[in-house]
């Protein structure tokens, strides 16, 4: 029976003696997904990195974006228009976009070989095809748990929804634990029951937190331990959060930068997620729906691409221009692209096969392409990427290596997929 | 590509060192017609002084005195019950001037419904951690298992009925979720077997020897695959999916990721042991009903049934050994292997004898999870005050000498119970039940009161008719308090989300809120302050208020007579969301 799963073979460099002191920590502590923060962690803690993903739910087209290829059986009716970089072409719906391509890397030969949305999606968010017996956390959990500063009063990974009510899920974070896990920003409501009720008023909340803290105070005397002060101390980060609940009030940016990104709610998103990271959160992600052209496949991407195209551009152009694209990674991802067949509605169909994402910010690369695909975007022919190399990639843009060991529940995971690597080209 | 097949007793090689489940109550028949002689208390006593001689010999902190009745009665409560005391129980216990009042208290929370009502809910918790239901519904499982502990079904019984269920007695089919609901994935199916009923996480051990854990073995992994290789889920049209055996296989064979020129070769086997001895049939005689398009096979051989007698045995040390330490866990805070799943031998167990003995006295009692439960309940040590002596500081603890009671955090169900109890909401629904089978029913009535089996049977059906009531509210503290469904439930984060559920948004507020709380409108009727503060410390935290709280009430409550019903409130919250609320200690 031959193995499939690639559990991580660079552990066994790891020697027996360092093994059990892990272990002995992580029994002593949580047990449950310990991970022994690299070193490293603290130094990028003060440089403040952070993430910014823009997933266009359902899965757009490369073929109306960012790989077109006009005048070929599977190109469409759109035309291909020159970008800020000589000899990049991308499609006439993204004439915003093309202005910032000098800020952008395109990398046109993803191969993810898989056409459904969850496990696509999963793919394109752990960088891992999903195991039965194992789930990987989100790159918004590992960001929260490597690179958001211990104690900070906001969520390290938020995600911004176009509807829906707020939530938190947990399962994102698998083995990291719960409080690594997405905040969900339902159409950008602030985070759930962060306000008080209307039957508490502020000096009634002050008298029964400061009551239970003397309750605490006597019961702890002589009880304290790690796990009673991790309780206790989320009443005190749930009053920070509180207090800075206006961080999460889109409605104080000003009317002009509303305008400027639109007043669709993927513009106020978009608006509110610059908000969070000039505020120091340290992963947002800003859905975008949807993409799911199985009909009019072309008038749906006029639609959704006249959203996306002047908030996106006024988007990146407002990181760099504050400072912050240095230290932000930027990703316009989806779960995959869409068939260069277009079928007879129109539509095009869900394809894994050979499609692109863009990317920016954090010292990468900027201002070009890497791989390609074949004239009429049917296969691959150059510097095929899945998942797992694009992870790599963005673990070492924010200045992780890869190949660092977790330790969970005593079995040693490597971050990023053992069987992928970076890709080198696009790192500076 | 060299294929060595060798034999089993040679395989030795290391790649590196390295619903309103009102079900089926028959009201006429006592429930627990098959249940098992109880063992004369005085061997559960014995077995408890030895526990606390093995535990006391191995410590070198002094101990914290023994748990005052309060603390005992509420620890106990959420260990056997699942959520803290009503409060007129608490008042009777500490009432009681009797000396065995603990001893029978500890038989009494036993012998009840609403005991196999926590302990449905820790199988279910541990076995399927919380996984989305696919084909076997949760309510028809856990009605399954909350039979099984309620009639004390020998814990290995159970096991192998899960292990071999293959749904041809439809009685049976809830037994197969542990199987179907992991969809049947051989490899999640091995890795939760080996974590689950051997204490051992062989999941490395898939692709290779663990490089790390010398005793978990490549050959291991793959013995017990070969028990399940020919297992299936089978769906036919208008039936419902089970999973199915053929009667043959091709043999199970695997290579190491560091050696993948070598093959080998296993036959069915649980980690050491000699493989089973198998029946032979000709070639194309191997099948009751053979396989064929849209046709279940059966075969004449199970090797399901052949791995549940194999694995859930008493001759299968490592099966004794990881429940006697799940159900240590359970009571203590700890495994005396800590992580549960991580038994091997360079990671020993805290107290390698108590281990043994306790095994031991699993296997010799039937597996019989109750008189584990109640021993160690018994014990000196499970007794102790989780306040630590003056003079020592609580962060130089050791957890595993347990020299102090140890804290363990609500889990998401005891949580929510113990909130609901706390409240007066759960005693209000208790009220409304016992009216129902009083006087909403007559004939109903007449036919509960009739004799003490029957009394019995009122007490289950009542239980079954609070808990749907209830049940309900546990939803929302799964999704915040629980891990993510599908990983292992033993381990809590505290979150911020948590707090601000508490204080802000979720139902704890509205079970609290002035007009409509059962228990702040009860309390800001009572004449004074110091009656306040009386009930309210034993309904929150099961025990009477020192006088300093007392003092402390008196005074906040003095300062707010204006609305004394919204201070009441606030007091009632504090001690909700106290950390003595927050963990069994």
């Amino acid at each position: 029976m031959k193995c499939n799963h690639a559990c991580g073979s660079q552990e066994h460099g790891l020697a027996r003696r360092s093994f059990l002191g892990t272990m002995l920590g992580a029994g002593a502590s949580a047990g449950l997904g310990t991970l022994v923060r690299p070193a490293a962690a603290e130094e990028l803690q003060r440089q403040q990195k952070r993430v910014l993903v823009c997933y266009l739910a359902g899965g757009v087209s490369q073929l109306e974006t960012w790989d077109p290829k006009p005048r070929t059986d599977t190109g469409g009716p759109f035309r291909a228009i020159p970008t800020s970089v000589p000899g990049v072409h991308i499609s006439e719906l993204l004439p915003h976009t093309a202005q910032q391509m000098h800020r952008l890397m395109l990398v046109r030969g993803v191969n993810t070989n898989e056409n459904d949305h969850g496990k696509g999606s999963y793919i394109m968010q752990t960088g891992r095809r999903r195991e039965p017996s194992t789930d990987y956390p989100y790159m918004g959990s590992l960001a929260a748990r490597l690179l958001a500063p211990e104690g900070a009063a906001l969520p390290g990974y938020i995600h911004i929804t176009p509807g829906g009510g707020g939530s938190i899920s947990a399962g994102e974070a698998a083995f990291l634990g719960p409080r690594y896990a997405p905040v969900v920003l339902g159409n950008g409501n602030p985070p759930q029951n962060t306000a008080l009720p209307d039957a508490v008023s502020v000096t009634s909340d002050a008298a029964r937190q400061s009551l239970r803290r003397q309750q605490d105070e006597r019961f702890l005397r002589r009880r304290r331990t790690a796990l009673t002060e991790a309780y206790t101390s989320t009443y005190d980060q749930a009053a920070a959060l509180m207090a800075q609940r206006e961080v999460f009030d889109v409605s104080k940016e000003s009317e002009q930068d509303h305008e400027r990104y639109g007043t669709h709610d993927f513009g106020r998103h978009c608006l509110l997620a610059r908000r969070l990271l000039e505020n120091g959160v340290t992963f947002v992600k800003v859905s975008h729906s949807n993409y799911d052209t199985h009909n009019e496949n072309f008038n749906f991407h006029i639609e959704q691409l006249g959203e996306f195209d002047r908030t996106f551009a006024t988007l990146i152009n407002d990181l760099a221009d504050r400072g912050l694209l240095e230290s932000t990674l930027v990703l316009v991802l989806s779960e995959f692209g869409r068939t260069p067949r277009i079928n007879h509605l129109y539509g095009r169909d869900h394809w894994g096969t050979a499609w692109s994402i863009a990317m920016s910010g954090c010292g990468l690369q900027l201002g070009g392409t890497v791989g390609a695909t074949n004239d009429n975007g049917t296969e691959v022919v150059d510097r095929q990427v899945d998942g797992g190399h694009l992870f790599h990639t963005y673990l070492r843009a924010l200045g992780f290596d890869p190949t660092d060991q977790l330790t969970v529940d005593g079995r040693p995971v490597q971050i990023a997929d053992p069987a992928a690597e970076a890709i080198e080209e696009v790192l500076a | 590509m060299a294929v060595h097949v060798r034999p089993v007793l040679l395989m030795l090689r290391r790649c590196i060192a390295v619903a309103t489940v009102v079900v089926a109550v028959q009201f006429l028949a006592p429930a627990g017609a098959a249940e098992r002689p109880e063992r004369p208390p005085a061997e559960s006593g014995s077995l408890a002084d030895q526990i606390d001689g093995l535990i006391d010999e191995a410590r070198e902190l002094p101990v914290a005195a023994p748990a005052d009745d309060a603390e005992f009665l509420r620890r106990l409560y959420l260990d056997l019950m699942g959520t803290i005391p009503p409060a007129e129980e608490t008042r009777a216990f500490l009432d009681d001037p009797s000396t065995d009042k603990r001893t029978r208290l500890v038989d009494r929370l036993l012998a009840s419904p609403q005991h196999a009502r926590r302990m449905q809910v820790w199988l279910d918790v541990t076995l399927m951690e919380r996984r989305g239901d696919t084909h076997v519904p949760s309510a028809e499982w856990q009605e399954y298992l909350r039979r099984a502990v309620l009639k004390n079904r020998p814990l290995d019984e159970l096991v192998r009925e899960i292990l071999a269920a293959d749904d041809t007695d439809p009685a049976r089919r809830p037994a197969s979720k542990f199987y179907l609901d992991r969809g049947g994935e051989l490899n999640l199916l091995v890795r939760d077997v080996s974590r689950l009923f051997l204490g051992r996480d062989l999941q490395c051990a898939q692709c290779h020897d663990h490089p790390l854990v010398g005793d978990y073995e490549q050959q291991h992994y793959y013995g017990l695959l070969a028990y399940l290789s020919r297992s299936f889920v089978f769906s036919a049209d208008n039936q419902p999916t089970v999973f199915a055996e053929k009667g043959v296989s091709d043999p199970v064979k695997f290579q190491s990721v560091f050696s993948p020129d070598d093959t080998y070769e296993t036959l069915p086997r649980v980690l050491e042991s000699e493989p089973p001895a198998e029946p032979q049939f000709p070639g194309g005689q191997e099948h009751v009903v053979a396989p064929a398009d849209g046709v279940r096979p059966i075969p004449k051989y199970s090797r399901r049934e052949q791995f549940a007698r194999d694995l859930a045995c008493a001759d299968n040390r490592a099966f004794a050994l990881n429940w006697a330490n799940r159900l240590w866990a359970l009571m203590m805070g700890r495994g005396l292997v800590d992580p549960v799943d991580f038994h091997h031998s360079d990671n020993p167990p805290s107290h390698p004898e108590l281990l043994d003995l306790l095994a031991d006295e699993l296997v010799a009692s039937g597996f019989d999870m109750r008189h584990l439960m109640r021993s160690i309940a018994s014990s000196a040590t499970y007794g102790r005050s989780s306040a630590l002596p003056d003079g020592i500081d609580p962060k130089t603890l050791v957890p595993e000498q347990y020299a102090s009671g140890p804290l363990k955090p609500l889990t998401p169900e005891q949580l929510c119970f113990s909130l609901l109890e706390a409240t007066g909401i759960a005693a209000a629904h208790r009220a409304a039940v016992q009216q129902e089978l009083t006087t909403g029913d007559p004939r109903l009535g007449e036919l509960l009161a009739v004799d003490s089996a029957r009394e019995r049977l009122a007490d289950e059906v009542a239980e079954q008719r609070v808990y749907s009531r209830l049940q309900g509210n546990l939803g929302a503290f799964i999704s915040l308090f629980g891990a993510p469904g599908g990983s292992p439930q033993n381990n809590v984060q505290s979150t911020v989300h948590q707090a601000l559920f508490l204080s802000n948004g979720g139902p704890l507020v509205g079970w609290l809120a002035p007009g409509s709380s059962q228990l702040v409108d009860r309390l800001a009727k009572l004449s004074d302050a110091d009656a306040i503060a009386h009930e309210l410390y034993l309904s929150a935290l099961s025990r009477p208020p020192n006088d300093l709280e007392r003092g402390q009430v008196a005074g906040f409550l003095a300062a707010r007579a204006e609305e004394l019903a919204k201070a009441v409130s606030e007091l009632a919250w504090a001690l909700c969301t106290s950390s003595e609320f927050r963990f069994n200690h």
